[in-house]
């Protein structure tokens, strides 16, 4: 059974032309009907009959232009969304690195907030009040555990949401651009520890504008344009493929 | 799965306590504050009503304390609850929870809030005249059931809230109307006999009644307000259930 199977998935987005927040807007919106004109909104595919297969102890990383449906799809193998057809099936408990601190509170302490940011991720507990320590420690912030998060500086606080991010104990790990933080040295530190999953057979989802980084870590790439698969297959020829494509839009543009 | 319903538990059991904790950070009184609030209005209702208007209603100082802890319990309780969905969009779109216990961890941390109030009000009771009996034994059953009735409709309307922001207005105008339309002033007796039975369907005046004849009339609940207690927790939670439950698949997009 692959670790991640992906079947027809489709998902489409309705978008109001007005968006209707209140009743009134409702209220007006259904008048409107009466005197002809109709409700309207701009239907969007964001992804259209996307198929692909992941074995086990494969990565895959999703690559694609902006707005080709790659949040969306990992959104979707995350559960937070539901496809409009299509099936997906994972098989292993994943964890959602789609934004980094959720449930972080400014007027918590670090201490506080890394406990409330590890539970939510799956951690138990009493496994992570025995934890913290080792987390603050590879964040680089043991001396303020009891300052409040609202008084560290932005760099430091996604540096926390990541090492508590990379504590949980999951099959799959789903990551959005997440990487793109702290300095070199903890973005070092970061993918040594992906390496350390991959060599225990974990999965990683990995969605990125980084051919180099997709490359290292992942054995399968999933090519996205606008919501549609334009390739699947081994890394090295799918992030070829993009780049192709790339260089040909911008010398068109040069012409 | 033992596995995820652990896993539930610890994120209902952090944040609760972390509602717990925001709602008392950054004030120098705290806690104080949540006993401050029903002491200011007991002062000033006391005077108002029993030096201005004269009611007879013996120990009336105690007796309006009960009626506004009970009260005030519902309305932070569902005001919260109404925006819980809504101040927490990463909860949602980020990672997936079932989302009920968002809600769930809300309601259980004001709770918690109110049991406290109770039992750091005791002593102020008994100072006020009010001799406890073994009766008071029954007050975790009745925060128990007022917690329930909360929960329930804290799914609904939270849910509704996401789709129509509207609600947060048209539920604080009901609170206004429910205050006057609960016994907390005034005793159940002023209302016209024609309009008893219609009246005593409310939830919130079947509570503080039963708190009261614990209380101060040292006597079990009626069963009438029993009835009204046990059917109202049922009708709320399944209502909140069924509405949540059909509104929750679309939250990721709505919020």
């Amino acid at each position: 059974m692959p670790v991640i199977s992906v079947e027809d998935v489709s998902k489409r987005f309705k978008i109001p032309h007005v968006r209707r927040a209140t009743i009134l807007d409702h209220l007006a919106g259904v008048l409107s009907v009466l005197d002809g004109r109709t409700y309207t909104y701009e239907e969007f595919w964001a992804l259209r009959e996307v198929s692909f297969k992941l074995e086990h102890g494969e990565s895959l990383g999703i690559i694609g232009p902006n707005g080709s449906g790659k949040s969306t799809l990992l959104k979707l193998i995350a559960h937070v969304m539901r496809p409009d057809s299509g099936r997906i099936k994972v098989d292993g408990s994943t964890a959602a690195v789609l934004e980094l601190g959720i449930g972080f509170h400014d007027d918590l302490t670090v201490k506080e907030n890394a406990v409330v940011y590890g539970v939510i991720m799956g951690l138990p507990r009493s496994e992570m009040r025995k934890r913290t320590d080792s987390i603050l420690d590879f964040a680089g912030l043991t001396r303020f555990q009891d300052a409040k998060l609202k008084s560290l500086s932005s760099g430091m606080v996604v540096r926390l949401a990541f090492s508590i991010a990379i504590q949980t104990e999951a099959d799959i790990f789903l990551v959005d651009e997440a990487l793109a933080v702290g300095d070199m040295e903890f973005r070092q530190k970061c993918l040594d520890k992906f390496r350390e999953f991959e060599n225990i057979g974990k999965s990683i989802v990995l969605v990125s504008h980084s051919m180099d980084l997709v490359k290292s870590f992942c054995e399968k790439t999933l090519y996205l344009v606008n919501g549609e698969p334009r390739a699947f297959g081994p890394s090295a020829e799918v992030t070829r493929r993009y780049i192709d494509d790339m260089s040909g839009l911008v010398s068109i543009k040069q012409s | 799965m033992p596995e995820t319903v652990r896993h539930y538990l610890d994120v209902i059991a952090v944040l609760a306590q972390k509602d717990f904790k925001l709602r008392y950070r950054n004030s120098v009184l705290g806690f104080l504050w949540s006993l401050l609030n029903p002491l200011a209005y007991m002062v000033i209702l006391t005077l108002v009503f029993s030096f201005l208007l004269r009611v007879g209603i013996p120990n009336f100082p105690a007796w309006l304390l009960v009626g506004l802890l009970v009260w005030r319990f519902f309305d932070v309780g569902t005001t919260q609850g109404l925006m819980v969905i809504v101040s927490n969009p990463a909860l949602v779109t980020k990672v997936y929870l079932p989302r009920h216990i968002i809600v769930l961890s809300n309601s259980a941390a004001n709770l918690l809030g109110a049991s406290l109030e109770f039992v750091a009000l005791l002593p102020l009771l008994v100072l006020l005249g009010v001799n406890l009996t073994a009766y008071v034994l029954i007050l975790p059953v009745i925060l128990i059931s007022e917690f329930l009735i909360i929960f329930g409709l804290s799914l609904s309307l939270s849910a509704l809230n996401v789709r129509y922001r509207d609600f947060y207005q048209l539920w604080e105008i009901a609170l206004q109307l429910g205050f006057f339309l609960s016994p907390i002033f005034y005793d159940v007796s002023l209302i016209p006999e024609r309009f008893r039975s219609l009246y005593s369907l409310n939830p919130v005046a079947a509570l503080i009644e039963s708190t009261r004849s614990m209380f101060l009339g040292h006597e079990l609940p009626s069963l009438s307000t029993t009835v009204v207690v046990t059917a109202s927790v049922a009708i709320c939670l399944v209502t909140g259930l069924f509405v949540f439950r059909r509104l929750e698949a679309r939250f990721a997009e709505e919020l």
